[in-house]
């Protein structure tokens, strides 16, 4: 006789979930998907459709209408230059930090080993640790016209290299840190480790044998590279810009504390939102990030960054 | 004229002697096998033909050149990889073309010479596939043709078929030897077993512990093992330590024999007690202890079975007994 | 980002939920709710937790059992964003502010008749256009100061005596020029400095009000501002950060408040102010009551407490501020002298054009430049526009 009537209700849970599979991942899926399609897609919509209205511009309120004007508003000069200004420094940025991200990876994935993976780890995360916020302020110091970086410079008699470089149009100014260069380098040093994770994950699966089999077949190292190394880093080059480029149209912080006080993308939407109560043109900017993500997965994908996938 | 040669030519790896002491002499158009066991220093002394490795001491020459300072995108040298190494974000064709785009060919000659070599390892029409959509034994094919288009003076194949199943494994053995002797060119082929490295190779080379124990002929190394540990790994021989050998022939020396020459008689020189039976199908396997030797026959099925625990006697024709020199 | 995105759908939702209400006023004044929530600028509510010398919470939640909740704003647009989304009672509005406030109908009239102390407040703040609107007030006067021209005093042998040491390139008396040594603030209300020093300098473009522009007026204003972004190097709009940049950027001068120069007087840089020929610019703040304020008694409390408390005296001397209450200065109600109240200019409110937002329906003239125009050009001109 089976005593199936004095088994516990938990046992018997246990036995019902075990004979249908699905309910159990319908119950453990069904938190997750509410919270991403309710409160995250939602709030992304929400934003959408703020961007559809327009603001009465004395009084702040806002004008529940469908119109467009407010995508017009981002083609005026003013906000145009702030798109354009942005844009160009996520690329900037995303460039460098995966010139600068990919031999630290690569050292990383084929060399570092025991200890030294540790020191590695403990070398790209520690920045994480520390608040975002401090970070940014001990860079002011350092790049300031009396900061440290400057007096380091004085003591090895190269300032004059410093003061050359901050008289160039563009990227110069007053000093690193009210110049755009400036926020250059605090971006760069920011978003570092977002660059160097994803590319030292990439590198890591690529097998050792593959690269001997192209010195083998006669590719100086250069064209392995070339032909091998960079074509597979390539997914993790795109993931890690995929991080710097949308965190550098996103940041509105940096901007504010080191450059030349010219507006970014993040600052229009939080001046536009959170200052100016102009939500719409506030949800009309940040709509620029996604559109331009968009795109550039789309031209990744036709590049075909993710065939090694 | 030598395709390769090593003088004294050792890799260490700090304390661990990967290679000590290695000469070694390949003859052009041969078919040379290195076996031993895994961490024997087979694959590291193909890795230094290839230049993936560079000698801690010693001479390597590749067609009387020294090779010591030539990288090895210099070295007229191809390789096969135990995982084949296809590069996964290419179709089966730029593959096999990569060495001549390398070289610097247009890309319509080079896919024709890729075509030409595809056809030759059976996989002509697979070019636009991509090596994630192949089998084990293609991606293997492709890994040959890859190597085989540049057309090398010496092709390594470092334990090209341990990833394959029995059947394939036996059909690709054929396949390379056709091709070895249909190009001519020097094959140097790491195995650790033993069936494929008789089976395919003029020549094999025997590795334990960093060293050569043992070069020569399939027959050589099979039937006249030098040394206990050839006569064990090469061909599971019997091997009698010195002191049995001595009392049975006078001589001081270890030796081997042969299972399948092993005999049950009424009488014989050796008494040996039944510790196991298997059945292997044509043959049975009884397993022995004899005067703290573990001894292995192989008796035909027809011949009469002894049960567990008997006391038999062994015998064995004159000449099966083979004498070996003492050591490894 | 995501955190934007959802300030901007609960703000979204909160502001379409708000029901419009009858802005009638209170006739008077029952038991307290309990509690009052205040969106004020930094520094202006303290309850002695940032120092202990300066408490003007405490004794007020003391007397009336009304509990102090502060939410501080940075900038004018926000405080007006933040009563736009509603939750709060009262707010410490600055005249750029305040009337975008009664215009939006966030805010509802004041019967001064229930705050007894409002014949107290300076005769001329009483009716001041920033809080007064055909006759009806719309809130009660906190406190009010100038924006001064701080300077280092290494750089200037003698104080200047123009602001145009931060409009125009000129040596300055160190025999280096002020290019990238000066600031401005990062604020569309400062295109009405670049206005005020305009009406001096050059008469014949007739400006009258610096808030009140017509476009010949609001372009000059503009082009003198495109000829600043040219020496300015980085805009300040955090206090704190100005502070720094005065002690590491090698900055010299710039427009700023009372509350900086104490700050880095306080730590020993060589720094001063002054109110120059042209005059100044300057903040009057008014507590204004939200139009669906739950909290009606407690902020009628608040009203009386501001004028006649140590509140006026000590703020003053807390931000470098001029009470709006001129005996506060005098009376020993707090720490406030009358040395105090004079440095911090007192006898200045002449030479001073209040903060207050330009409209396109303006008194002076038949046409100004509406406000949204002030803030989309000033972004352009720090762009480089």
């Amino acid at each position: 006789m089976i005593a199936a009537r004095s088994e516990s209700i938990g046992t018997r849970l246990s036995d019902m979930l075990w004979r249908r599979p699905a309910v159990l991942l319908v119950l453990l899926l069904l938190p997750p998907v509410l919270w991403l399609g309710i409160i995250y897609l939602g709030s992304l919509f929400a934003l959408l459709l703020q961007s559809f209205f327009s603001i009465d511009h004395f009084t702040g309120l806002i004008n529940y209408r469908f119109t467009l004007s407010t995508y017009a508003e981002l083609f005026t000069p003013a906000n145009f230059d702030i798109i354009l200004r942005t844009v160009t420094m996520a690329a900037c940025c995303t460039l460098a930090s995966a010139v600068i991200a990919f031999p630290i990876a690569y050292y990383a994935a084929r060399y570092a080993r025991g200890k030294w993976r540790a020191v590695f780890y403990l070398g790209i995360m520690m920045p994480l640790w520390s608040s975002y916020l401090v970070k940014i302020y001990a860079w002011k110091l350092i790049l300031a016209k009396e900061g440290i970086l400057t007096w380091a410079l004085e003591g090895l008699r190269l300032n004059w290299l410093l003061e050359a470089y901050l008289s160039l149009p563009v990227v110069g100014g007053n000093s690193l840190s009210v110049s755009t260069t400036g926020t250059f380098i605090v971006f760069v040093y920011v978003w570092m480790p977002f660059m160097i994770l994803p590319i030292q994950a990439a590198l890591e699966r690529v097998p050792g044998s593959m690269l001997e089999a192209s010195g083998d077949l006669g590719a100086r190292p250069a064209q392995t590279f070339r032909h091998v190394l960079f074509p597979l880093a390539l997914p993790g080059i795109v993931a890690g810009s995929i991080f710097t480029f949308s965190l550098t149209l996103g940041d509105y912080i940096i901007p504010q504390i080191i450059g030349t006080s010219r507006l970014f993308i993040g600052q229009a939407v939080y001046q536009h939102q959170g200052i100016a109560g102009n939500i719409p043109l506030a949800a009309a900017f940040a709509v620029v990030p996604i559109v331009i993500m968009g795109l550039y997965l789309w031209g990744a994908k036709r590049m075909g960054a993710f065939d090694a996938l | 004229m030598s395709a390769v040669t090593f003088d004294k030519v050792s890799r260490h790896f700090g304390a661990v002697r990967a290679v000590d002491g290695v000469d070694l002499d390949i003859a052009e158009g041969e078919f040379f096998a290195m076996l031993g066991p895994s961490g024997s220093g087979k694959t590291t002394c193909l890795r230094l033909i290839a230049g993936f490795e560079r000698p801690t001491a010693g001479d390597i020459r590749i067609f009387g050149e020294p090779v010591a300072d030539l990288p090895p995108y210099k070295r007229q040298v191809n390789t096969v990889f135990q995982d084949y190494a296809l590069f996964p974000h290419l179709n089966v064709i730029d593959n096999v073309a990569y060495g001549l785009m390398i070289a610097g060919q247009g890309r319509k000659p080079r896919h024709k010479a890729a075509d030409e070599a595809l056809e030759m390892v059976r996989l002509g029409g697979y070019g636009a596939r991509r090596p994630s959509e192949l089998s084990g034994g293609q991606r293997q094919r492709v890994a040959l043709a890859r190597a085989l288009v540049n057309k090398p003076r010496v092709l390594l194949l470092d334990e090209p078929l341990g990833a394959l199943d029995l059947k394939l494994r036996e059909q690709m053995q054929e396949e390379l030897k056709t091709l070895q002797r249909q190009l001519g060119i020097t094959f140097v082929f790491v195995t650790h077993d033993q069936g494929e490295a008789l089976s395919m190779a003029d020549r094999v080379a025997v590795f334990n512990e960093g060293r050569i124990i043992q070069v020569g002929a399939p027959e050589d190394i099979y039937f006249r093992p030098e040394v206990p540990f050839v006569a064990d790994f090469v061909g599971s021989s019997n091997v009698l330590p010195a002191a049995l050998v001595a009392r049975l022939t006078g001589e001081n020396c270890p030796a081997a024999i042969r299972p399948e020459r092993l005999q049950l008689a009424e009488d014989g020189p050796v008494m040996a007690r039944v510790t196991g039976l298997s059945f292997l199908g044509l043959t049975t396997r009884v397993s022995f202890e004899a005067e703290g030797t573990r001894l292995t026959a192989l008796l035909p099925q027809d011949a009469p079975r002894p049960a567990q625990g008997d006391l038999v006697a062994l015998t064995w024709a004159e000449g099966d007994l083979h004498l070996m020199r003492a050591g490894l | 980002m995501k955190n934007t995105f959802i300030t901007a759908v609960v703000s979204a939702i909160t502001a379409a939920s708000v029901a419009t209400s009858a802005l009638a006023q209170m006739t008077e004044i029952g038991e307290g709710e309990g509690q009052l929530s205040i969106v004020a600028w930094a520094g202006y509510v303290e309850r002695g937790e940032t120092d202990k010398a300066f408490d003007w919470v405490t004794g007020f939640e003391e007397a009336t059992g009304c509990m102090v909740s502060v939410k501080t704003a940075n900038t004018s647009d926000e405080m007006v964003a933040l009563m736009n989304e509603g939750g709060f009672d009262l707010v410490t509005a600055s005249g750029d502010a305040s009337l975008r406030m009664i215009a939006g109908k966030r805010v509802q009239p004041i019967n001064i008749d229930l705050v007894p102390s409002w014949s107290s407040v300076d005769d001329r703040l009483k009716d001041a256009p920033w809080h007064t609107v055909d006759g009806v007030h719309y809130g009660v006067p906190y406190m009010w100061g100038p924006n001064v021209l701080m300077y280092n005093t290494e750089a200037f042998a003698e104080a200047p005596t123009s602001w145009n040491v931060v409009f125009e390139e000129t040596t300055l008396s160190d025999g280096e020029s002020n290019a990238g040594r000066v600031q401005a603030y990062d604020g569309p209300i400062h295109i009405a400095d670049a206005a005020n020093y305009l009406m001096f300098h050059q008469p014949e473009l007739g400006i009258e009000d610096p808030y009140e522009l017509n476009a010949d007026q609001y372009a000059a204003a503009l082009d003198l501002l495109r000829g600043q972004r040219e020496l300015v190097s980085r805009y300040w709009h955090d206090a704190f950060i100005q502070i720094d940049d005065f002690k590491n950027e090698g900055m010299v001068a710039s427009g700023s408040w009372p509350f900086q120069v104490n700050l880095l007087q306080a730590d020993n840089v060589p720094v001063a102010s002054v109110i120059p020929q042209e005059g100044a610019t300057g903040w009057a703040d008014t507590t204004m009551l939200h139009v669906d304020s739950e909290n009606p008694n407690c902020a009628y409390m608040w009203f009386e407490h501001q004028l006649s408390s140590n509140l006026q005296s000590d703020l003053s001397v807390w931000f470098g501020a001029v009470p709006s209450v001129p005996a506060a200065c005098t009376d020993g109600r707090g720490m406030q002298t009358q040395e105090g109240c004079d440095a911090n200019g007192l006898a200045q409110f002449d030479k001073i054009k209040f903060w207050k937002t330009p409209v396109a329906n303006c008194e002076s003239q038949d046409e100004c430049v509406p406000y949204y125009r002030w803030v989309s050009d000033y972004i352009g001109v720090i762009g480089g526009r």
